[in-house]
């Protein structure tokens, strides 16, 4: 099926319901809270907005599904100020951007407080950030980042190769129940301006944070009441780019302000709701619909040069290849021109991958089948595992020479994971 | 209690294969205070004049004037002497039968030695060699380290031979600081600038022993303004890395590599003596081993060092990029002092070929001069410059050697050489 592009469509009334039998349902109705509450030990008939209760996971998990327990979320539950919602606290770390909410896992993470040894002499003695002995620069814990939110979603943020800084942020938040709900964000900062990691971080937490669960399982207008109609992804996708385009705005200082020189990033966004998905993007990151068979579409457009010659009867070979080819349009930032980005809806009539990705990762392969190709090769060879696939991913792009920051962020679609 | 800050300018980007780093580290000092104060220790002065026979008249009486007004400004509590200078070196103040070397500042002890310089008389050779014996002999006699002595003269050191002042020299050094000063024409530039290099100070052309005393003047008052006594420059640079030279290169050029100490294996310190509220910058030169683009390393680490503890800290970084842009670009900083350090070069190897009766080298290097001087802003340069060359094109450094031009426009321009203009923001 090929994406559509409608920002007026209200997801629920062009989708018409889930029309994949493969696709896990939610249940009845989509709603996502509707289903949990009917869960045995939820303890209460009463909807509960916590993520815990409405399935929704932010950080690793390994057990089943559908054992979650109110417990195992203990997170002190917030009001959301914006919603009122009462929702987990979600912090991050403000040295790294990891989720302090995740169980620390060696395998993923560096321990915490442990110094990791230089990668150039195995010193483990740094000063001013850099290695005491041959000065080589301090790994730095952003260099490389994952998350495994449930089974299904998981993202790689990486430095790449030939950049010092990586400038990439991804936020995510999935239920554990693979295919009903999640909310996958790249942002991509501009390296040419000053402290777009920043921008890159706070606009991709601020977006993930108005797609998550609490909206997704409430109504725009009442923080209280479950809401009966479901969530308007056109709507809310837009609500994502102007709110990550504030959070760039909030990292910006008065004098960058002023100037021409203010932090920026890219920003996409794509949303599962129950199997169907919906994307938007400002700026030259990705998202693609990668079914196991049919044909590959990008559900996002660029806003960069080369798009615009594409348009404009350039092929795409030629055009990416352009030295002014990632110019892009529009971003996030103080100085951007209105943000508000184009939404796009697909509804997946069999299995596939969904990949959220900054450049750095469509760099070295840009067509849609192309892409298909190589992550249904590298899923195959990972037994279909989202983190797993997109760590070989990263590993791919960076044996490649890795000449940008790279982030895959990929949900699995319309299968049971193991 | 001073305070220190970095500050460095250098291209941290290089091109794939690049090795070598260059950056300027700007020191600033500030909230210096007294010399001796603050530390609980008084520090020590030692005014060190030429009483050979070549000074007898206008000259000698300027001395003396000059030594008195110095003395005036050594502030009290200061450990001090005066010594006179000749093929022999002898006590003034304290007075050669006292039984302390030196006394504290005070006013009786003040006009005692007033009393004790206007008695000098002239007599006798020059060997520079032993006023520094004497000076180190007696800066032992004061229980401070903080130790600065300021030595004039007015003729080349011909009692003794070379090899002897060289020696002397290198026994004393670290052990005070001395700034020397040369009055009339018949001085050699380059003995003085080896005293005032190896001991820490700067060295000075008093062409009208009238300019004497106030020169003295300034020179005790900047002394007495160095509150922060025994600073270092402390230089790390990584495994594998070679420091190609560390120079200072302003308020005048220097360059300080032979004087850098090896603390450890990836440490040197330079010894940069007593500080005041001022400015010195410095150009670090470090080859490192050259690393893949998008590899970041920091190429050296400048910190001064007072009393053992770190005061401030430069970082100089390394960061291979495959953008032209950002590899071809040249800081501005090291531009203006590589310039600096090159016309201070340029000047000296053209007077000596001037000297050595190799006009062609005297007019090239000199024409280079002009052009440098030019380039990087540097008045001074250009109009001492001008006295000793005639100028016909200033930016292609086309120059003609003057023949008017006296001994005294040559070692003015000699001396002053070495002195650097800021560069230009």
């Amino acid at each position: 099926m090929s994406p559509q592009t409608n920002p007026e469509t209200d997801p629920a009334e062009s989708s018409g319901g889930n029309a994949d039998p493969d696709v896990t349902s939610a249940g009845p109705t989509p709603e996502p809270d509707a289903t949990e509450s009917d869960e045995p030990g939820s303890g209460t008939s009463e909807p509960d907005p916590s993520f815990a209760d409405t399935g929704i996971s932010t950080g690793a998990q390994s057990g089943e599904p559908d054992e979650t327990e109110p417990a195992d979320a203990a997170e002190v539950p917030v009001d959301c100020p914006s919603c009122g919602a009462t929702v987990p606290a979600v912090t991050f770390c403000e040295e790294c951007g990891a989720r302090l909410d995740e169980e620390p896992d060696d395998t993923l993470t560096p321990v915490r407080g442990m110094p990791l040894p230089c990668p150039q002499c195995g010193c483990t003695s740094f000063a001013d950030g850099y290695c005491d002995q041959c000065g080589g620069r301090a790994p730095q814990p952003r260099d490389h980042l994952e998350e495994a939110p449930t089974a299904w979603v998981a993202g790689v943020c990486d430095r790449g190769v030939t950049h010092t800084r990586n400038e990439d942020s991804q936020a995510m938040v999935a239920s554990t129940e693979p295919g009903r709900f999640a909310a996958l964000v790249v942002c991509d900062g501009v390296s040419s301006v000053p402290r777009s990691d920043e921008a890159s971080q706070a606009a991709a937490r601020a977006a993930v944070t108005v797609l998550g669960p609490p909206r997704a399982a409430f109504s725009e207008t009442s923080g209280e009441a479950p809401a009966t109609s479901e969530p308007d992804w056109a709507v809310l996708l837009v609500a994502a780019a102007r709110a990550g385009n504030d959070a760039v705005a909030q990292v910006a200082g008065p004098a960058e302000l002023s100037g021409h020189n203010c932090p920026s990033c890219t920003f996409v966004a794509a949303v599962v709701d129950s199997g169907r998905i919906a994307a938007a993007s400002v700026g030259d990151s990705r998202a693609y619909w990668l079914p196991d068979s049919g044909t590959a579409s990008a559900l996002t457009t660029d806003d960069s040069w080369a798009q615009e010659m594409i348009a404009a009867g350039m092929t795409r070979e030629q055009a990416e290849r352009a030295p002014q080819a990632h110019a892009i349009t529009r971003w996030l930032g103080p100085d951007a021109p209105p943000v508000d980005p184009p939404v796009t809806f697909c509804e997946p009539d069999g299995p596939g991958w969904l990949c959220v990705c900054s450049d750095g990762l469509w760099n070295y392969c840009s067509e849609a089948d192309d892409l298909s190709r190589l992550v249904h090769e590298q899923a195959t060879a990972h037994g279909d595992d989202p983190l797993d696939t997109a760590r070989a991913l990263v590993d791919w792009v960076n044996a490649r020479g890795g000449r940008d920051n790279v982030t895959v962020v990929l949900a699995r679609l319309g299968s049971p994971t193991r | 209690m001073a305070t220190f800050s970095t500050e460095v300018f250098s291209n941290e980007f290089l091109a794939e294969g690049a090795t070598d780093v260059h950056a300027i580290v700007q020191v600033e000092c500030s909230g210096a205070g007294t010399a001796g104060g603050g530390t609980g220790r008084a520090a020590a002065e030692i005014v060190i004049i030429d009483t050979s026979g070549s000074m007898t008249g206008e000259k000698l009486a300027a001395a003396k004037r000059a030594a008195s007004v110095a003395v005036d400004q050594i502030v009290d509590g200061t450990w001090f002497a005066v010594i006179g200078g000749s093929h022999l070196a002898h006590r003034i103040f304290p007075y050669p039968n006292a039984r302390l070397a030196m006394v504290p500042m005070e006013s009786g002890a003040r006009a005692e030695a007033q009393r004790a310089i206007a008695a000098v008389r002239a007599t006798g050779g020059t060997a520079m060699s032993t006023w520094l014996d004497l000076a180190e002999e007696t800066f032992a006699a004061a229980p401070t380290t903080q130790r600065h002595a300021i030595l004039l003269t007015d003729g080349k050191n011909e009692s003794e031979p070379v090899d002897q002042l060289r020696q002397v020299l290198a026994r004393v050094e670290g052990s005070f600081q001395c700034d020397a000063r040369g009055v009339g024409q018949n001085w050699v530039v380059s003995e003085l600038r080896s005293i005032a290099s190896t001991l820490l100070g700067e060295v000075a052309l008093i062409a009208d022993p009238a300019d004497l005393a106030a020169d003295f003047e300034a020179v005790m008052r900047a002394s007495m303004a160095r509150g922060v006594p025994d600073v270092r420059m402390r230089v790390w640079t990584p495994q594998g890395a070679r420091l190609l030279f560390v120079r200072r290169v302003a308020p005048t050029v220097e360059d300080l590599t032979p004087k850098a100490v090896t603390v450890s294996e990836l440490i040197r310190e330079i010894d940069t003596g007593d500080w005041g509220d001022e400015e010195r910058d410095y150009h670090v030169a470090v080859r490192v081993p050259s690393r893949p683009v998008g590899t970041e390393q920091l190429a050296a680490r400048f910190q001064v060092v007072v009393g053992g503890e770190v005061q401030a800290s430069g970082l100089v970084k390394a960061r291979w990029s495959s953008d032209a842009h950002l590899t071809a670009r040249i800081s501005p900083e090291v531009a203006h002092y590589t310039g600096q350090a090159e016309l201070a070069e340029a000047i000296q190897e053209g007077l000596a070929a001037k000297a050595a009766g190799d006009e062609g080298t005297a007019t090239l290097r000199l024409g280079r001069a002009v052009q440098l001087a030019h380039e990087t802003g540097n008045d001074e340069a250009t109009s001492k410059l001008r006295k000793v060359v005639e100028v016909d094109d200033e930016e292609r450094g086309t120059v003609r050697l003057r023949r008017e031009a006296t001994r005294l426009d040559e070692m003015a321009l000699d001396t002053a050489s070495t002195k650097t203009s800021r560069v230009r923001r």
